[in-house]
């Protein structure tokens, strides 16, 4: 007889493992400052690729900041199934989000809290397999931040986002230099916010303007996507100017076109 | 304080498990996250055994955190369940449901369970979970988003921190 003394049951680990174990592409969105609008971003992918008939879901892990629900207006309650929490479903997209079950409510928390937090949400999310998890990242490179890296290794690419301005850009070449050392390869920069479309012809830059190349070379990648600024978005709301024929639609297509490209070369 | 039940799936106890319970309940197959809670630990033991490379397993103790709110009638029969057909079959279980403590980070003071739920008992009805029969609070689910709903009950702070009671663990094994 042998009694075998359990020092740390990593219950919630093993199964956020098993979730992962169902997803073919993981895609973290983020930069590492604030107010640049990842979340716009990453629920602009999430919803284009849902409609191209990929399984997709979306996992917001902004904490302190949840804004995902708002872009795609889904609401709780939530609902559970023998599988874990139910996401949200709006138009195929599987949605999960702090928010859903805190509500308004803050979510004040500390350092490894968080980080055991998100392994359980990601593992009491009934995802069912996906061809793609878009990653919404909060702001900063902390304990989120080494969640996701640690929880998605190997599976995981990174799509940095930015504005124009200076102080965004060297907040976002932190994030990059992460990535390099932590090993998780970087699809490409979308520079968000570029210019604001005054009229046909004229464009303005009201978050300043930045040469393409310069800003491949500050980061160390490739842009993919050059996103305009649109009022549309707080007015009609996210899914509507994707449906539209305007710059920002066409732009988000665009960056698709980039990033299942290798979906379309594997077969 | 801590209470514990011994449970041996050849040997079946009643046990007067509502008085557990301070959430809506649903003694049934019906409560899904008891079911994945039994199927992690089923599952770890498994492997801790082929591990040990032992020919069955006699004896599990787990600890389960009062904050998470777990039936643990249901979870015990979920693992009945599961068990049968395995290594893990007719080995005794014991389940102990380890007391919630809080600690308030400003005012230094502490508090259980029983303090938390006066202020469970306002989480609006939107956010709580469905489930087939029931609704249950956000922290069945996720007991680490405590802070959203729980604050210091002397001083009225967030800065909270749980220090004991919280999840779910596997204490000991005996295997032969």
């Amino acid at each position: 007889m042998k009694e075998v003394r359990v020092n740390r049951f990593p219950f919630q680990t093993l199964e956020a493992r098993k979730r992962v174990g169902g997803f073919r592409k993981i895609i973290l969105v983020g930069s590492g400052k604030g107010g640049v609008g990842k979340s716009f971003v990453a629920c602009a992918i999430a919803l284009l690729l849902s409609e191209k008939g990929y399984r997709t879901g979306i996992l917001d892990i902004d904490i302190h900041g949840a804004s995902v629900p708002n872009y795609l207006e889904v609401k709780p309650p939530l609902r559970s199934t023998k599988n874990g929490l139910a996401p949200k479903v709006t138009n195929g997209l599987k949605v999960m989000s702090v928010a859903l079950l805190a509500g308004d409510n803050p979510v004040p928390m500390r350092g490894s809290e968080k980080q055991d937090l998100i392994t359980q949400f990601l593992a009491l999310t009934d995802w069912g397999r996906l061809d793609y998890l878009i990653v919404d990242l909060p702001p900063s490179t902390g304990d989120e931040l080494f969640s996701a890296l640690d929880l998605f290794a190997g599976k995981s690419s990174l799509v940095l986002v930015t504005t124009p301005s200076r102080n965004a850009i060297g907040v976002v070449s932190r994030l990059r230099r992460l990535a390099e050392t932590e090993g998780v390869p970087v699809e490409g920069i979308v520079l968000n916010m570029a210019y604001a479309q005054v009229g046909k012809r004229n464009r303005t830059f009201p978050f300043g303007r930045i040469d393409g190349r310069v800003l491949e070379r500050a980061l160390d990648s490739k842009m993919i996507a050059e996103i305009p600024l649109e009022p549309k978005v707080n007015q009609g709301g996210l899914r509507a100017v994707l449906k539209g024929r305007n710059a920002t639609s066409a732009a988000f297509r665009s960056l698709l076109e980039r990033l299942t490209v290798t979906e379309r070369t594997t077969g | 304080m801590n209470r514990m039940w011994d449970f041996t799936f050849s040997a079946r106890m009643d046990v007067p498990l509502q008085s557990l319970i301070y959430g809506p309940t649903a003694n049934s197959w019906l409560r899904m996250h008891e079911l994945s809670v039994a199927q992690s630990i089923t599952d770890f033991a498994l492997s801790e055994t082929q591990k040990q490379n032992a020919r069955r397993v006699t004896e599990i103790s787990v600890d389960v955190g009062e904050l998470m709110q777990v039936d643990t009638k249901v979870l015990l029969d979920a693992l009945n369940m599961l068990m049968s057909g395995t290594k893990l079959k007719g080995c005794k279980v014991r389940v102990r449901v380890a007391a919630a403590s809080f600690s308030c980070r400003r005012c230094l003071s502490s508090w259980g369970m029983a303090e938390a739920k006066s202020q469970l008992g306002a989480v609006p009805e939107d956010l709580l979970v469905k489930e087939p029969d029931s609704d249950e609070l956000p922290l069945h689910f996720l007991p680490y988003l405590y802070p959203a709903f729980i604050h210091c009950p002397r001083c009225g702070s967030s800065d909270i921190a749980v220090t004991e009671g919280e999840d779910v663990q596997i204490r000991k094994m005996v295997l032969e």
